[in-house]
């Protein structure tokens, strides 16, 4: 047990106070901006704190202002899941007193899960339209969160197309995911297609913050069903963490292998013969 | 982490919720203690039965199942915890995890923006992907079982 990062509490906390105080500031200015709802159509997109404080940690980066060095990034990284855990633990409290909607939900919230492979049959065609191949099993086997780079990377090897294509999608969500779930959310919700206890089930997609993104979105659409809604997206949110990466091993990764054989030779022609007509059409 | 760097972190975690839930929720500090104390509670248990648990599940998994217990009607302390944990607002934890996800992939922006659009095109449909999946299956089974 001693590999420890540090070498003690007060060697973290000279290297870290920085990303405490920072925090607390971006606390301090994005709660009192607080909510802002823009009107779109005939439903809303919804500006949470989290938004604010998010875009305020990467400006503060070292690619943009340098207020924080690489040291601090790497070190914030593993502080983001002791501060979602009390999150975490509020959303399992309203699990536990809507405890009647969580089990009669049941055989939905098992068999939703499934539903997570749904990126793989929306995404993959999309990835080989576009002129990717093997990347594309990498980039669409799975929303692309740490545990599933990790995986990827393991299965593949750290060089390989499929661990390329995994990562850039998880930058991708890393920068946009949060916000993009709040948004989407409220776009399907506006469509009136499902019951918001789908949509809060759904939101429990494997991603802590883009599940609170989405439950936040819900719950501000929905504020007579805000419990419900919560304690279903946390029920699902816990089950995805628990099942999530075997759903991958043995189900993702052999149906991305499976669509990437039927599906690459034909969409994959597509792609090249428009990519070729571009590089004609330049030469010309 | 040892337990002390993890409880000197949760405590600081506690004060931006305070923070936050004042600042945006005009909620006193007094007025949100308790709940802090109970969220923090389950939170260090949580890590507690990880450490100890040979199991390879996440901490946030044991953390989510420990505050559904203690507030369900097996719980002797069910009112207390649903009552406290009521002062704290749905997003005033929120924003924490906000600044250290934003710092952490605050070394990202460079590689993001070299990705270029069709790899945003292919994460966002990604992310829609998997929530329209679980919400189509979710619709489905629900109306089966008849829950909604």
């Amino acid at each position: 047990m001693g590999d420890y990062v540090y070498p003690s509490l007060k060697s973290r906390m000279k290297t870290e106070y920085k990303i405490y105080l920072l925090a607390l500031l971006f606390i301090a200015i994005a709660d009192s901006i607080g909510q802002i709802q823009i009107p779109l159509g005939p439903g809303k997109f919804i500006l949470f704190p989290i938004f604010y404080s998010l875009i305020l940690g990467i400006l503060s980066g070292p690619q943009v202002t340098k207020i924080i060095g690489s040291k601090q990034v790497k070190a914030a990284s593993k502080l983001v899941i002791v501060a979602i855990c009390p999150f975490i633990a509020k959303l399992g409290i309203n699990a536990g007193a809507s405890l009647e909607v969580v089990l009669s939900a049941g055989p939905a919230l098992i068999l939703q899960e499934f539903g997570n492979l749904g990126t793989i049959l929306l995404a993959m065609p999309l990835a080989l339209l576009l002129g990717l191949k093997r990347e594309a099993v990498g980039a669409t086997h799975s929303i692309n969160r740490e545990s599933n780079l990790a995986l990827i990377t393991d299965m593949f090897g750290p060089d390989s197309p499929e661990a390329q294509g995994s990562l850039s999608v998880y930058i991708v969500g890393g920068m946009v995911g949060t916000i993009y779930f709040g948004f989407m959310v409220s776009v399907i919700a506006m469509l009136g297609i499902f019951h918001p206890y789908a949509l809060g089930m759904a939101s429990g997609v494997g991603a802590g913050i883009m599940m609170a993104s989405a439950t936040a979105s819900l719950a501000e659409i929905y504020p007579a069903m805000a419990d419900q809604i919560s304690a279903l997206a946390s029920a699902s949110e816990t089950i995805s963490g628990i099942d999530g990466i075997y759903l991958t091993i043995f189900i993702g990764i052999p149906l991305c292998n499976f669509l990437y054989r039927k599906l690459e030779p034909k969409l994959g022609r597509i792609a090249d013969r428009r990519i070729e007509k571009r590089a004609k059409g330049k030469v010309d | 982490m040892r337990y002390l760097e993890w409880t000197v972190l949760f405590i600081l975690s506690g004060i931006g919720i305070a923070l936050a839930n004042f600042v945006g929720f005009d909620v006193g500090f007094m007025d949100s203690l308790p709940g802090i104390v109970i969220l923090l509670a389950i939170s260090i248990v949580g890590v507690v039965i990880h450490k100890l648990v040979p199991l390879q599940l996440p901490i946030v998994a044991y953390v989510s199942l420990l505050g559904l217990l203690a507030a369900s009607p097996i719980s002797p302390a069910r009112e207390f915890v649903i009552e406290a944990a009521g002062k704290i607002n749905f997003t005033a934890p929120l924003t924490m995890v906000g600044a250290y996800a934003g710092m952490s992939i605050s070394g990202q922006i460079k590689s993001f923006l070299k990705q270029g659009w069709k790899m945003i095109l292919i994460g966002v449909f990604v992310m829609t992907g998997t929530f329209l999946g679980s919400a189509l299956i979710a619709q489905v089974v629900m109306k089966i079982t008849g829950t909604i």
